[in-house]
């Protein structure tokens, strides 16, 4: 029953972390010497101005009671209201974050295949032409910044091959087939950025698999190469690669941010940007709380997992 | 002259991943100290030729809509890049070096609370915090090029100091550690010498992974609107900037685009095929 012990251990200390963050972002944005109300309005404020969004903030009261008062409500779910919208944020956040999930989704089912075929091609050919090509592309993809690619399908796709559209923007109206062309880019680009660590990870795995003794063995026994490869190797080589992808889903959220920016793409990381660009900060706070908790909770899920299927862990 | 003839035996050595990146990134270190001496214009100069004229002799990266010469801009813009991408990376390993081995040495409920804070910035996604830093800043620093550095010093702070924590942890069990304790010295002097210069070659390789990663950053900052204030050139703003000019002349931006893209692929192939060389003859390695 040790390990349950472990799990509890984990879960609380991720609770713990995020309770951190959430008194550095409170404590950075609102505390921090220098007044909230001129860092809103910034340099066109004018002494009246500052009077009236001071006694609308609530900027009178010490700033624990604002941090704690603010804590319990998220913990009933409210986040407090928009500046800009001045609606509930929970309202204005829903539909973003729905629209992310499509994106990321949509990604994550052009990742799998994109990260796994790659590498047991490379591995398959190891040292050979089409392994240090691979090697090279997935090297050059790797480096290049995330807004680039974006911007280099863009150029492609929108100003040379005109065939889809410059902003990816979707609302209530928009049809099954304005989805998936609007989604085709930013989700082509997702999973591009995250499938090139996901390669480079398991080629190494599986190529350090195909050395070892069982291998060569099911080799000396007759087994075709590919199937080596797909029942041997393969599973052998996964568990690590399981962690590149939840890093990658942490990850996943500063991806997000730039691919919907550069594609105009109407989900959580555009909200994210544009909060901070008009300095609204109840909905900045809260952006970059779900964020923090978005990354927490794929490592919490990461560690169990691994607590899971560790029987080393396990027996402990 | 020992280093050169070492850089000699490594060169000899190497493979064209090696050979490339070192090249183009030879080529980007003197552009970008001896650029704005030669670069053809002012980066902020305007009218210099026809706007949106597209590529050209004279304009190889084409004239922006301010009648900028987009060339000149990036010519500077590799200066400006450059030195914030360095500067920033060193503030960072500067304050992580010293929390890190700091906490890592005194151990107890401050080894403890300084963690926990790390973790929690760690837990925010570098973009995210970096952002978080400029907006923190205010309306009155927004802009200046060193709020750029001082973001990417707060990024990579937290991630530096958890590395170098963990490799004095492994110094400190040591016995000289142990003897310039029983000496008397104080936690700063065997901080400074002792475990610094035994945890010096973790650091130097941090410091160099993360300096190359350091113009993607800032890049990331200008793309999304929170960079450098114009007329001050970085590539990330100018692809910003001129992303509405992308069906009129394209080249305005592939321009910065292939400034960044080159150093930053440079960097890896010069990275890689390091490793790859030092990895295949040990007798290099000291």
């Amino acid at each position: 029953m040790h390990y349950i012990n472990l799990i509890l251990k984990r879960i609380f200390s991720s609770f713990f972390t995020l309770l951190i963050v959430s008194a550095l972002i409170y404590g950075v944005l609102e505390i921090l010497p220098g007044d909230v109300a001129t860092r809103i309005l910034g340099r066109a404020a004018t002494p009246e101005s500052l009077v009236i969004l001071r006694a609308e903030l609530g900027l009178d009261e010490p700033a624990l009671n604002r941090y704690f008062s603010w804590l319990y409500n998220i913990f009933q779910g409210d986040f407090g209201n928009a500046m800009t919208s001045k609606r509930p944020i929970i309202d204005v956040l829903g539909p973003k974050i729905f629209n992310t999930m499509v994106l990321s989704g949509f990604a994550f089912l052009l990742y799998l295949p994109m990260a796994f075929i790659t590498a047991l091609v490379q591995a398959a050919n190891k040292n050979r032409q089409i392994d240090n090509i691979l090697s090279i592309v997935t090297l050059v993809i790797l480096s290049l910044p995330d807004f680039i690619i974006g911007t280099i399908f863009l150029i492609l796709f929108v100003v040379f091959i005109p065939i889809l559209p410059v902003v990816s923007l979707v609302g209530e109206y928009t049809n099954f087939w304005e989805w998936v062309k609007a989604l085709i880019m930013p989700a082509v680009t997702l999973a591009l950025i995250m499938s090139v660590y996901a390669v480079r990870m398991l080629r190494d795995n599986l190529i350090e698999v195909l050395d070892s003794d069982y291998v060569l063995m099911a080799r000396l026994k007759g087994l075709p190469k590919y199937k080596v490869l797909i029942k041997h190797a393969l599973p052998n080589a996964i568990t690590p690669t399981l962690n590149v992808t939840a890093l990658n889903l942490g990850f996943l959220i500063g991806g997000v941010v730039i691919v919907e920016k550069v594609f105009t793409y109407p989900g959580f990381g555009s909200l994210l940007v544009d909060s901070i660009k008009f300095r609204d900060l109840p909905l900045v706070e809260a952006t970059i709380l779900i964020a923090a908790a978005f990354y927490v909770f794929a490592n919490l899920l990461t560690d169990i997992l691994s607590i899971l299927f560790n029987p080393k862990l396990r027996k402990e | 002259m020992k280093l050169i003839n070492k850089f000699i035996e490594i060169w000899k050595n190497s493979n064209l991943t090696f050979k490339i990146g070192f090249i183009i990134l030879f080529l980007h270190i003197i552009v970008a100290i001896t650029g704005p001496f030669w670069a053809p214009y002012h980066y902020a100069q305007m009218g210099v030729g026809k706007p949106l004229t597209g590529m050209s002799w004279a304009y190889p990266f084409g004239v922006d809509n301010l009648g900028r010469d987009v060339f000149s801009r990036v010519i500077h813009g590799s200066h400006m890049v450059i030195s914030l991408s360095l500067l920033g990376t060193f503030i960072g390993l500067l304050i992580g070096a010293f929390t890190g081995l700091f906490s890592a040495y005194i151990g107890g409920w401050v080894d403890e609370i300084i963690q926990r804070i790390n973790e929690a910035l760690i837990s925010i996604p570098f973009l995210v915090l970096g952002l978080l830093a400029i907006l923190a800043a205010g309306p009155n620093l927004s802009g200046e090029p060193l709020l750029m550095s001082l973001a990417v010093a707060i990024v990579y702070a937290p991630r530096i100091s958890r590395i170098s924590r963990s490799a004095a942890l492994d110094v400190i069990t040591r016995d000289y550690v142990l003897v310039a304790k029983l000496r008397g010295e104080n936690a700063f002097s065997i901080i400074w010498r002792e475990i610094l210069p035994n945890t010096s070659g973790t650091l130097l390789v941090e410091f160099a992974i993360r300096a190359g990663f350091a113009p993607i950053l800032i890049g990331s900052f200008g793309y999304l609107g929170f960079g450098i204030r114009p007329p001050f050139p970085e590539w990330g703003s100018m692809i910003n900037d001129n992303r509405n000019l992308i069906y009129m002349s394209p080249i305005t931006v592939v321009g910065p685009a292939f400034a960044l893209t080159s150093l930053v692929v440079s960097l890896n192939l010069f990275t890689e095929g390091l490793a790859r060389t030092l990895g295949k003859s040990n007798k290099l390695i000291d």
